[in-house]
């Protein structure tokens, strides 16, 4: 069978495998907002002077880079439901795996932007009385997460194309639709190249956007 | 009143002041010379409680600062204002938003009265068309009258100045020694690091040579830039005059 009339097979599907795109992106977003916040926590905790907090932030934070994120997602979906006997769903799991993952390596990059704030604007807010909380919340992260944007944006995009190791367990995303029209029909290549076709148009989009937002953030200074 | 009684600071094995014990009385103006690495900022620092001294007690209105808790740590703060070197204004904030910051949060202010208070001091060191801007928009002499007016806006006793004027080009010192003049004049308690020899002479009350973490003189203006007493003061001088 030639490449077209594959194509032209599965074209009745190829809307479904689009369409993937959707649970793609809610993984995607849900974690990195989740990521986020859970970044701010653990950075906070890892330049704070609680010694005991820095650690095990510092901990958290070796323990899922330093483990495969198919092995910890697998972990979560099928290992620790057997052991206390809960029931949870692929699109929970995934979105557990990925926030706690991603908040993670949100933490170094957080941290980073903290340290890369001139320590003269720790002075000033200390010197006009301004307590630790807030000074953190409406002085010093508001500038440290200007300047780590581009890798914050890094990190989504990473995030988006990683996500497809959520197919493993099920959840019908961009991949494992693909997938599923592919054992259907017993054909692989066009699928394939529609969710691969598709995964790259999402990635350049959100390059594009993010490339738009710190020009627009850049333009206050 | 401010008064130090000999205060130590080391960083490690660095003792970089050694026993220094001075007063600063309301409504003085009192200028701290010395050569780099004296340990003028860090004594500054000490007393905005920026630095844990390693000896000796610092009061301000005879509260010991040097034994105090967080909640009046920031009472202490409210009372003594800072103007750095670098400005350090809050880059994402505009002119006005960086004076109405700490007054609403700290001061518990309504934004109301914060921004009245903002406008009128701006007013004072001629800076009312530059509310909306920001800080990367101003001129260095611009950016550290408004540091100034940020302090005063949060109704300090005292306000501590780290060599306020040496990070400007020339040609806007004047403007920010003017401000500070008119503070003086109208009575606001200030001490200042400075390298300006005319600005010391002609403002202050009180001039304190420091040199390798201690204090060598403490005397009158007059005093001690026409008769300098120790050599060390005499060497100094003749480098900066
Ligand atoms: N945080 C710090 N850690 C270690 N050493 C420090 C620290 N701050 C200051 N020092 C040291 O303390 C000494 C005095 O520094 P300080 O900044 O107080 O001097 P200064 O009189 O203000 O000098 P300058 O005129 O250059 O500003 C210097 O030797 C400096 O290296
Ligand atoms: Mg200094």
């Amino acid at each position: 069978m030639d490449i077209f009339s594959g194509f032209s097979l599965i074209a009745h599907s190829i809307p479904y495998i689009v369409n993937g795109v959707w649970t793609t992106l809610e993984i995607a977003l849900v974690s990195a907002i989740s990521g986020m916040i859970l970044g701010i926590l653990l950075s906070l905790c890892k330049i704070g002077r609680i010694k005991i907090l820095a650690w095990l932030a510092d901990f958290y934070t070796s323990i899922f880079r330093g483990t495969p994120l198919i092995l910890q997602l697998t972990i979560v979906y099928f290992a620790t439901p057997q052991l206390i006997g809960y029931d949870i769903s692929a699109f929970l799991a995934a979105v557990i795996t990925f926030g706690f993952n991603s908040g993670a390596y949100m933490s170094e990059i957080i941290r980073s932007g903290i340290n890369a704030v001139d320590k003269g604007q720790f002075e000033a807010a200390g010197a006009l009385g301004v307590p630790y909380g807030a000074m953190m919340k409406d002085i010093i992260l508001p500038q440290a997460i200007k300047k780590i944007l581009p890798a914050m944006m890094n990190e989504f995009i990473t995030l988006t194309k990683e996500s497809a190791i959520v197919s493993t367990i099920g959840v019908l995303d961009l991949m494992r639709r693909a997938q599923v029209v592919a054992a259907e029909n017993s054909l692989y290549f066009p699928p394939l190249i529609v969710s691969f076709v598709v995964y790259y148009i999402l990635v350049m989009i959100l390059t594009i956007l993010g490339r738009l937002f710190e020009r627009r953030m850049s333009r206050s200074d | 009143m401010i008064k130090v009684e000999q205060l130590h600071k080391s960083f490690g094995n660095n003792e970089v002041l050694k026993d220094i014990s001075l007063e600063i009385k309301k409504g003085d103006v009192v200028a701290i010379i010395g050569p780099s690495g004296s340990g003028k900022s860090t004594l500054l620092r000490c007393i905005n409680l920026l630095e844990t001294p390693t000896q000796g007690h610092i009061f301000i209105d005879d509260q010991n600062v040097t034994t105090i808790n967080n909640r009046n740590m920031i009472k202490i703060r409210e009372k003594v204002g800072m103007v750095f070197q670098h400005f350090h204004l809050f880059p994402h904030k505009t002119v006005l938003e960086n004076l109405t910051y700490a007054p609403v949060k700290v001061k518990n202010k309504t934004k109301q009265e914060a921004v009245q208070k903002a406008e009128e001091l701006l007013k004072r060191v001629g800076l009312s068309e530059k509310a909306e801007a920001y800080p990367s928009r101003l001129s260095g002499g611009q950016k550290q009258r408004v540091a100034i007016a940020r302090a005063l806006a949060m109704e300090p006793e005292y306000l501590l100045f780290d060599e306020p004027t040496s990070a400007l080009d020339p040609e806007m010192v004047k403007e920010v020694l003017d401000v500070m003049m008119d503070l003086a004049k109208q009575g606001m308690t200030m001490a200042v690091v400075t390298h300006e020899m005319g600005f010391a002479r002609m403002v202050a009350d009180k001039v304190i040579f420091m040199d390798q973490g201690q204090i060598l003189e403490v005397a009158s203006p007059e005093e001690f830039f026409s008769h300098p007493k120790t050599d060390r003061a005499k060497d100094f001088l003749e480098k900066v005059l």
